[in-house]
């Protein structure tokens, strides 16, 4: 079936060579009639692997229940997955995505070094491309400074700023040393540092007695949760998100490191909860969820519906990944439908781009939106976690609620001078 | 002063758990000169299957308590798949060694796709059943029991393997033919068999590390690439082909590692290479090789 | 004869813009790339008889060098970047090069695979300088002083920067010929057959050893060059271990045992894995299948195909 697209669409291309000179928008009247092609690009292996995997099962219900209403104005969605990998080669898919199958819109996106390369890359292009998650602070300011056709999602160091602030609100004045042991790449690196420099604004005393810096998806953490110990350090800030967490949760509560002296901060926690049994995951810590609590007690009836579906079919309860995909789609729908309305026939990607911009949408974890600058803005869910529920992992029995205007940087600022500036309320 | 231990112990536990994915690249290389680039592969394969036996004997009513022989016998029953594969590669023994290479990068790839079909994108774990064996303490010092049992385990293998090649006929007839194929040959030696048993062995070897260890670690998709890194380390500082180098070098870089992450925790990602390249420039045929000319 | 063929590929190669859609002309650059990185890697594999599982390492030096200069020094001359990344590549190479050469066969080529994932685990953890996971962005050359402000990235790519790297290939490839048909070749060649034998002959294996690796090290450093350019990234995962063993494939594939083997290989290699991704998720394991056909069926690689075919049609 793809094969016979793939040769329809060689002829079109073939007759339409002049076109290889002008941005790669789909074709105006020929395309109107039929499905909107939406190309996604998303882990399946590696370590990554689980995250897209969850990601697309998010897509995949927006796109039912979208198709189930009768489409995007009408027109019913149709996904092209493609698998990212390395940055050559899923700048590679994105080409193929964008010159060969010619789609409307690409969502996707997981790895910040991936979206680095793709976001120029689709700009050049004049792809409209919405990023699930990726780019992390730093790098962005150099790469994509106001991007056109490019959407991302919120700033990876929200879930930082969130966790840091519950430290402080919750915990100041009851702990002395601090370490930190997270995973030894950009993410782990931004999100330490936003935590330092978060106690430093809020003048919380503190000394950081131990730093360690595991290599991605370690399988053995003995050695770190020994260094730990010797150190003695009153709270534990990590951000472990792959495989390495519940080993080290393990290991740590082997080592009696869970005892209650020490306090735990997660922000990142949330992707692996389903595999943090309560049996080494004690109370009592500071554990996030992004944008997705999949157990939130008064959730949207969308959210328990999704959560109902995605148990009963994958036997697992979804992470934020779902939520990011979803909400991407949400976006993008929003985005075409208000430009159809206004412009009264099919709009231009250029018209969708601006309907997008500002757009509120409903996602799976609660309200959302696109800022102007391109820049999502959604509902963050962190808290403290509990024993006393049904499952056999550890759910948040308080719960925290922010939004990112509370945790995100303003459009144009700089985060550490945001961090040191603005008026970030507990 | 039980930090002093706690440190040591970690370091020696990583120690055991290289000394596993080495063990069996180690055994190959020493006898048929294969370079096994699936050595990876083949523990990530006992670890994913090693947590479906055990969750699948739970599920029937099997104690979990039980889990560490169930897991031993996940690992040994993996072997059916050496004798397949090694026929293979039989296929290029008398061919450039370049080929053999090849053909187990081959393996490599076919294998990280293999193992997403069979078990998902999910890292696989064993939740906290590691935790069913106690812990032993030691004033302060806290050891899972299952740890030291791990670390026993790969001592065990250590040195069985190495009585087995020293005293055993068998053994004398691998190490034979691993000197000079042809004139064990000539001596009336079933070199094909002998081939077939020492990859198989070593497939064994890599499987039961890969289900020994998952209690305290997990199976994830990316193993089969990263653990090959580990284990040719290891392998290089030990010296190709000798049992008593891969357990010497495990231990060096195990150690290394350990006091890194406690004193300098930026080098922990490095700690490995130094050691490699430190050993390469003292002695560049390994700690306990052979110069291969 | 050979001199018609290669001259009917350039010429196909030439045209081909004109006749096939944008994204697969995209494709032909990585091509490109890899083409003229094997020329190199196989000097030191086929015609040395070294097979190195860390190259990749050289393809990334000059990715990397090519992200430094465009991105951070504000180096925009693609002649200039290609020939510091490649100098870069042998000032690598050396270090590299003389604690491995020592060695041969199966050593050499666990060896080389520890130093080129030494190099990755070094851009992945100096991330101040190496960006890290994240890598580095690089930026759109000038060819020949020539930027091309008007064409948008995608026409630059299939249009200038393509020629370019065809011509490149071509000159390199030549250049190629002249090493491998030259004295140094051929003792290269005797290095291979039987390095002891070579040595009692006179031949200086360790050092002439050294020089292929540099001069391997040299081109893939301007195939890494290539591809970063037309990725306008530089990322850890160019050096990683398994970058290397596609290296090996795609020469294997081709044949390793002729001059155009790699460079068929290459080609053959970018498409295929680019429509079996499209085909299905489980590329790899089908890639990894299509590997233990060549290695065990067909060693000779696509060239020998060829040739049997043409061997039989001749008869015929």
């Amino acid at each position: 079936m793809q094969s016979s697209r793939r040769k329809v669409l060689k002829a079109v291309t073939g007759a339409g060579a002049m076109l290889a000179a002008q941005p790669y928008l789909s074709l105006p009247a020929f395309a109107q009639a039929g499905p909107l092609r939406i190309g996604i690009i998303t882990p399946k292996s590696g370590i990554a692997g689980t995250i897209g995997e969850c990601g697309l099962r998010g897509c995949q219900f927006a796109v039912e229940r979208i198709n189930a209403g009768g489409g995007i104005a009408g027109r019913k969605v149709e996904l092209i997955v493609e698998e990212e990998t390395n940055p050559k080669d899923s700048i590679e898919r994105l080409r193929k995505l964008v010159l060969q199958d010619k789609v409307d819109c690409v969502q996707g996106v997981i790895s910040s070094g991936v979206s680095l390369a793709m976001g120029p890359a689709a700009e050049e292009m004049k792809a409209l491309t919405i990023f699930w998650d990726g780019t992390t602070q730093d790098g962005v300011n150099e790469t994509m400074p106001h991007p056109h056709y490019v959407f991302r999602s919120t700033d990876n160091e929200c879930e930082a700023v969130m966790a840091s602030l519950l430290v402080v609100k919750h915990w100041k004045g009851q702990f002395k040393t601090v370490a930190g042991i997270n995973p030894d790449y950009s993410y782990g690196r931004n999100n330490f540092a936003a935590f330092q420099a978060l106690l430093k604004k809020f003048g919380v005393q503190h000394e950081v007695v131990a730093d360690q810096w595991p290599k991605v998806g370690t399988t053995d953490l003995t050695s770190h949760v020994a260094a730990l110990k010797a150190a003695k350090p009153d709270l534990v800030f990590s951000s472990l998100l792959f495989a390495d967490l519940p080993i080290f949760m393990r290991t740590a509560h082997g080592a009696g490191l869970m005892d209650g002296r020490t306090k735990f901060a997660f922000p990142a926690a949330g992707f692996q909860h389903t595999a943090l049994k309560k049996s080494f995951t004690p109370e009592g810590m500071i554990f996030g969820h992004n944008t997705l609590y999949f157990d939130l007690p008064n959730a949207s009836p969308l959210q328990k519906q999704f959560v109902q579906e995605y148990e009963a079919k994958y036997k697992d309860y979804p992470h934020w990944e779902a939520d990011r995909a979803y909400f991407a789609m949400q976006v993008y729908k929003a985005g075409v439908e208000a430009a159809y309305k206004a412009k009264n026939a099919w709009p231009s990607q250029d018209d969708i781009i601006g309907a997008m911009e500002g757009v509120k949408i409903e996602s799976l974890g609660g309200p959302g939106q696109m800022r102007k600058d391109h820049i999502a803005e959604q509902t963050f869910y962190q808290g403290i976690t509990t024993h006393k529920n049904r499952y056999d992992f550890p759910t948040l029995g308080q719960i925290d609620t922010m939004y990112s205007d509370q945790l995100q940087k303003p459009p144009g600022a700089d985060f550490w001078k945001w961090i040191e500036t603005a008026q970030i309320k507990l | 002063m039980s930090a002093f231990f706690d440190i040591l112990l970690g370091g020696v536990f990583h120690a055991a758990v290289l000394f596993l994915v080495a063990a069996g690249l180690q055994l190959i290389f020493g006898v048929q000169k294969i370079v096994n680039l699936a050595c990876g592969s083949f523990y990530a394969l006992g670890a994913y299957f090693g947590v479906s036996a055990v969750a699948f004997a739970v599920s029937v009513g099997a104690p979990a308590y039980l889990f560490l022989p169930i897991l031993l016998v996940a690992g040994l029953a993996l072997g059916v798949i050496g004798p397949p594969i090694e026929a293979l590669l039989r296929t290029v023994y008398r061919r450039d060694e370049a080929f053999q290479l090849l053909l187990t990068f081959a393996l490599v790839l076919m294998f990280q796709d293999i193992l997403r079909f069979f078990f998902g994108a999910n890292p696989q774990q064993l939740g906290d059943m590691v935790m069913l064996y106690g812990t032993l303490s030691a004033g302060t010092v806290l050891v899972p029991t299952y740890n030291a049992l791990v670390i026993v385990a790969s001592i065990a293998i250590a040195f069985g393997l190495g009585a087995f090649l020293k005293r055993t006929r068998f053994g004398r007839i691998l190490r034979a033919t691993a000197e000079n194929r042809e004139m064990s040959q000539a001596v009336g030696v079933n070199v094909g068999r002998v081939y077939a048993t020492v990859f198989t062995l070593g497939t064994v070897l890599g499987t039961v590390g890969g289900a020994l260890v998952v209690p305290t670690a997990a199976a994830s998709l990316d193993m089969p690439v990263e653990l090959v890194v580990e284990a040719f380390a290891v392998v290089v500082i030990g010296g190709l082909g000798s049992m008593r180098g891969a357990l010497i070098g495990a231990l060096i870089v195990g150690m290394m590692r350990a006091l890194a992450i406690r004193y300098y925790a930026e080098l922990e990602m490095l700690a490995i290479y130094v050691v490699v390249i430190a050993v390469l420039i003292a002695r560049p045929a390994g700690l306990f090789g052979r110069p291969v000319e | 004869m050979r001199i018609a063929a290669v001259i009917a590929a350039l010429a196909a190669l030439a045209v081909l813009p004109q006749l096939i859609s944008p994204y697969y002309v995209t494709l032909v650059l990585p091509a490109f790339a890899y083409g003229i990185a094997l020329l190199g890697f196989n000097l030191l594999f086929g015609y040395t008889g070294l097979l190195s599982f860390g190259h990749a390492l050289f393809v990334a030096v000059g990715a990397y060098s090519a992200a430094v200069l465009t991105a951070k020094l504000g180096v925009k001359s693609l002649e200039a970047i290609m020939l510091v990344s490649a100098l870069a590549a042998v000032l690598v190479a050396i270090p590299v090069g003389l604690l491995s050469v020592r060695y041969v066969r199966i050593f050499f080529g666990i060896l080389t695979l520890a130093f080129g994932m030494l190099f990755h685990s070094f851009l992945f953890k100096f991330y101040n300088l190496t960006g890290g996971d994240t890598g580095l962005r690089v930026l759109r050359p000038s060819l020949f002083g020539f930027a091309f402000p008007n064409l948008d990235k995608t026409s630059f790519l299939v249009g200038p920067f393509y020629y370019y790297c065809l011509g490149l290939l071509a000159v390199m490839g030549l250049v190629m010929w002249r090493v491998v048909g030259s004295p140094f070749g051929l003792q290269l060649t005797a290095i291979r057959e039987n390095r002891r034998k070579a040595e009692y002959l006179g031949v200086r294996a360790r050092l002439f050893c050294m020089i292929a690796f540099a001069i391997s090290a040299f081109y893939c450093a301007i195939g890494g060059v290539i591809l970063a350019v037309n990725t306008g990234q530089a990322d850890p995962d160019l050096a990683y271990w398994t970058h290397s063993g596609e290296l090996v494939f795609m020469t294997v594939l081709g044949g390793f045992a002729h001059f155009f083997g790699p460079l068929v290989g290459a080609f053959a290699y970018v498409f295929l894995k680019s429509q079996l991704m499209s085909v299905t998720e489980y590329w790899r394991f089908v890639m990894g299948a299509i590997l233990v056909v060549i290695v065990v069926v067909l060693p000779r690689g696509l060239i020998g195909i060829a040739h049997d075919a043409w061997a039989k049609v001749k008869r015929s």
